[in-house]
């Protein structure tokens, strides 16, 4: 089974980045939010808060810096900065259909996140709760609206840019949902990360 | 891929450390008391004052011969009332680990482990799907959230006698006047005199 590790090494060996193999291992996410409602996250990061809105200045890495994305996820920001569920915002019936793309290569396709939980995820079932207010118990699920890679993931190269592409829709109907600023669609894409450092020892 | 025990060993033989010692299972803390309002949290920087339950360490470095493996994060936030918070209040926050003058883990975000939203980085967090809408109602013996935790991909090494420090980077997040703790935990080795005294 090819690693996580080894798919880097394999990619940067294809793109010719023979320092790569030197540089930091670490765990690492990247997250923007679409609060200017385009229909794309990442490619606007450059103008917004950090790290209220985005942790990255730009949508591409610097020099010898590259996330291997093993796991991508789908949140709603509210006005406040909260972070929030995608369900409890738009409601059982909606998913984002996403396309995330490297450079000019579009490396995921038309991919459906459902906001009443996806299937790429084991944990979608929430919990059993007790609500206190009603005195009595209750049964709330708060789904999950992630998609875990399978395989080794997709490498996110040095100096290439990037962006997730997406569109809500209202899956009973077909129409488009149209995100507010109050519920401004947001992203992060977690993985194995390699950090830009000058040595390798730690 | 080389397991967490043949990657301490690894960088404590690049480095010159010892590569013997009680093999273990090894977690650190440290506590910020009343954080208050701020953009900026250093754990692992300030031990004045800090009770053997407030961290256990007494500087900022591990002793020779001892040395760890970060796997997971952990940090909690408890308010003056003594009742578990989402830290940072699901807002937007990153984390760094700088060990040495080098930092091994880069702005990695928070607030999506915090449980309720229905995110964690991992598959089989259970806390991803907890609705804590009744935090209000929580007290310190109804708890109501989770602490937030982050299990690492890549094994990180802390050496010997090497400063290492937490940060914390917000948007003037709330952390309240109780307290923020934070711990590193994974495979360590911890001084083993042995027959050597």
């Amino acid at each position: 089974m090819i690693t996580a590790q080894d798919k880097i090494l394999h990619v940067a060996s294809k793109l010719g980045l023979t320092s790569l193999k030197d540089m930091q291992a670490s765990t690492g996410a990247v997250y923007d939010v679409d609060t200017d409602l385009s229909g794309q996250i990442f490619s606007n990061a450059t103008r917004h808060g950090n790290p209220g809105v985005t942790n990255i200045n730009e949508n591409q890495f610097e020099v010898n810096e590259a996330l291997l994305v093993e796991n991508i996820a789908f949140y709603v920001r509210s006005t406040s900065g909260n972070t929030q569920n995608f369900q409890e915002n738009y409601g059982s019936n909606a998913v984002i259909v996403f396309d995330l793309v490297i450079g000019n290569k579009r490396v995921m396709k038309d991919t459906p996140v459902f906001a009443a939980g996806s299937p790429y995820v084991f944990a979608t079932a929430g919990k059993r709760y007790f609500i206190p207010e009603e005195d009595l118990p209750g049964m709330q699920y708060v789904p999950r609206h992630q998609v875990f890679m399978e395989g080794a993931g997709v490498l996110i190269p040095p100096q290439v840019q990037w962006y997730v592409q997406y569109t809500v829709f209202d899956v009973v109907t077909g129409a488009i949902i149209v995100p507010t600023a109050a519920t401004a669609i947001g992203c992060y894409l977690f993985g194995t990360k390699v950090l830009l450092n000058f040595n390798t020892t730690i | 891929m080389a397991s967490q025990a043949q990657k301490l060993a690894y960088v404590d033989g690049k480095l010159g450390a010892p590569t013997s010692g009680q093999q273990t299972t090894r977690i650190v803390f440290n506590t910020i008391e009343a954080p208050g309002t701020t953009s900026s949290l250093i754990f692992f920087r300030n031990f004045q004052g800090l009770s053997n339950g407030q961290t256990n360490l007494t500087q900022n470095r591990l002793d020779s011969s001892e040395s760890l493996v970060i796997k997971t994060i952990w940090l909690a936030q408890i308010n003056a009332t003594n009742v578990l918070q989402n830290f940072g209040g699901f807002r937007s926050e990153t984390i760094s680990i700088i060990v040495g003058n080098q930092t091994v883990v880069k702005n990695l975000p928070l607030q999506f482990n915090e449980g309720a939203t229905g995110q964690t980085f991992d598959r089989l967090h259970e806390n991803a799907g907890v609705n804590a809408s009744p935090n209000a109602l929580a007290t310190n013996l109804f708890q109501v959230v989770m602490p937030t935790e982050i299990r690492l991909l890549t094994d990180i090494v802390i050496p010997p006698q090497v400063a290492f420090e937490v940060r914390i980077d917000s948007d003037n997040n709330v952390y309240g006047a109780g307290a923020v703790v934070c711990a590193l935990s994974g495979y360590g080795k911890i001084f083993s005199a042995g027959n050597s005294f």
